[in-house]
């Protein structure tokens, strides 16, 4: 065991571009992938790493300024940067936590199919992030892998349980066949979700109402389709932030034209390279999840089951695409106005129908549930970033994703449950 | 159509998570077929920017507001059904 220890710690000490590697090539070797293949994972797995790194730094550099201009000339004190959920991933992934969640993922999944506590065969491995994620701020609040670990067991227990429980309703609205989501943030939002539903039934919203109307969703996305761009997001926002650091601080008009366009650029070019370099990591997993996908199908071959998938499947949802669009506006606006907020949305703007991708198939479709609920679910989720950002500062610079040191750190949107677990976890057991 | 390669636009709702895997394996069944065509990525929310010049869309979401035939690219993610949309993929591209 010590000797396991000790192999293992002299591993994740190389850091994650270097430990990732080896322990994909591993898994894919246990996993019955050919050597060639498993190593070519491997090292794909680590370039997404050294890419993203590459997009962090071009992100914090071009907005630590920024930030700092906006606290000295507002007073807005929005210093945790969003940098969106793929960075967010990558952080999970590349932490202590993150080197062992395919063998505790797996084994959750396999040890619950085993005793039916659940009928999904969650392939989607790419999520398994999320899991890391509840564990790694565990981990980084409390000092115990074991808490860690434990996280993100109940966070994959939660994920199974619940995509079982939604998927009848999904797989009616989509006319899907043996399909559950079992994505480890949708299935966290239903802990908003089902309750702004309740209510909305009591408040008789949208009640006795049919699905909206498609053509009336396209009359709609016509005229906002520009907010489903996110390198004009990325633009657009960069012209506003930058308007906003530096016109007040008095420079010539060809310094200031420099710094905002400048700003405007380097967020639009991280709108654009994020996915990218992320896709990179991505596509040195697919060969893993395809491992994993047939030795699960092969050992529960025969039984009814229902094959666990990203919500990234719904997004394209034509109700849930449309409140997406809504929603990016709403959300900036909600982080200026809501006070206590310090997370800047910006990331994750490319990624707001996420955020209600469940809620659509919940409320049947009908427009104003969707939107109500993506609103709360937006509201609730900033201040939990808010208070979870300093942790996730943590993680990121315990994987060595180096930023400038100043104004501006690290932020994200938060996972409900992630935030519970890690909440209660830092209330109990924290440093 | 003739002198230039097919272009196949992949869609999804991240441009990063299931377009990758889809695109990995279609580049597979060309290279295997022998096809040339140049593949594409985008967002769901891009797809009707994106698809202006595409041949094919091969979606595992939802594609709204574009007048190129889609194709459901889920068989390739859940390994069910591969075969068919395999067929149906290279028919497209042969007779198109």
């Amino acid at each position: 065991m010590d000797a396991i220890k000790a192999i293992y710690d002299f591993i994740t000490g190389f850091g994650p571009s270097v430990m990732m590697p080896i322990i994909i090539t591993i898994l894919g070797l246990i996993l019955g992938a050919q050597f060639g293949r498993a190593i070519r994972a491997g090292i794909t797995v680590g370039i997404g790493f050294i890419g993203i790194n590459l997009v962090i730094g071009l992100l914090m550099g071009a907005l630590g300024p920024v930030a700092q201009g906006m606290v000295q000339n507002w007073h807005v004190q929005l210093t945790y940067i969003d940098v969106g959920w793929p960075a967010q991933a990558a952080i999970a992934f590349g932490t202590k936590i993150g080197s062992v969640i395919f063998v505790v993922g797996i084994l959750v999944n396999l040890i619950m199919l085993v005793f039916k506590l659940t009928k999904t065969v969650d392939v989607d491995l790419w999520n398994y992030w999320h899991w890391a994620m509840t564990g790694s701020l565990i981990y980084i609040a409390t000092g115990s892998f074991v808490l860690g670990v434990i996280g993100s067991v109940i966070h994959a227990v939660y994920t199974l349980v619940i995509a079982d429980l939604t998927a009848p309703t999904i797989q009616k609205y989509f006319k899907w066949p043996d399909l559950s989501i079992s994505q480890g943030w949708a299935t966290t939002s239903m802990i908003i979700i089902w309750p702004v539903l309740k209510l909305c039934d009591l408040l008789g919203i949208d009640k006795g109402a049919e699905a909206t109307d498609e053509s009336d969703l396209a009359k709609l996305r016509e005229r906002i389709g520009i907010l489903g761009e996110p390198v004009l997001i990325g633009l657009i926002l960069g012209l506003i932030v930058g308007a906003m650091a530096f016109v007040p601080a008095g420079l010539s008009i060809k310094d200031l034209l420099t710094k905002i366009l400048t700003t405007a650029m380097s967020m639009a070019a991280t709108m654009l390279l994020m996915p990218r370099v992320v896709a990179i990591l991505m596509e040195g997993l697919v060969p893993i999840s395809d491992q994993a996908r047939k030795f699960l199908q092969s050992r529960f071959a025969g039984r009814e089951f229902y094959i666990g998938m990203d919500s990234a499947l719904m997004i394209g949802d034509p109700l849930t695409l449309t409140v997406g669009f809504l929603l990016v506006p709403i959300t900036l606006i909600l982080a200026v106005i809501l006070p206590g907020n310090h997370l800047l949305p910006f990331g994750d703007l490319a990624a707001t129908p996420f955020f209600v991708c469940l809620a659509t198939p919940m409320s049947r479709g009908r427009f104003w549930r969707t939107l109500i609920s993506g609103t709360v679910v937006m509201i609730i989720i900033m201040y939990m970033g808010s208070i979870w950002s300093p942790l996730l500062t943590q993680a990121a610079k315990s994987v060595g994703y180096a930023f400038p040191e100043g104004t501006a750190n690290i932020g994200g949107f938060a996972n409900p449950l992630g935030w519970i677990l890690v909440m209660i976890s830092k209330l109990l057991f924290g440093k | 159509m003739v002198g230039r390669a097919k272009r196949i636009l992949i869609v999804c709702g991240t441009a990063i998570a299931t377009s990758t895997m889809v695109a990995m394996k279609v580049e597979d069944l060309l290279k295997k077929n022998g096809i040339k065509a140049e593949i594409r990525r985008a967002l769901t929310s891009e797809a009707r920017t994106a698809s202006k010049d595409v041949d094919l869309i091969i979606a595992t979401t939802q594609v709204q507001d574009v007048s190129v035939p889609v194709i459901s690219g889920i068989p390739f993610i859940t390994g069910i059904g591969v075969d068919k949309v395999e067929q149906e993929i290279l028919s497209r591209l042969r007779d198109g």
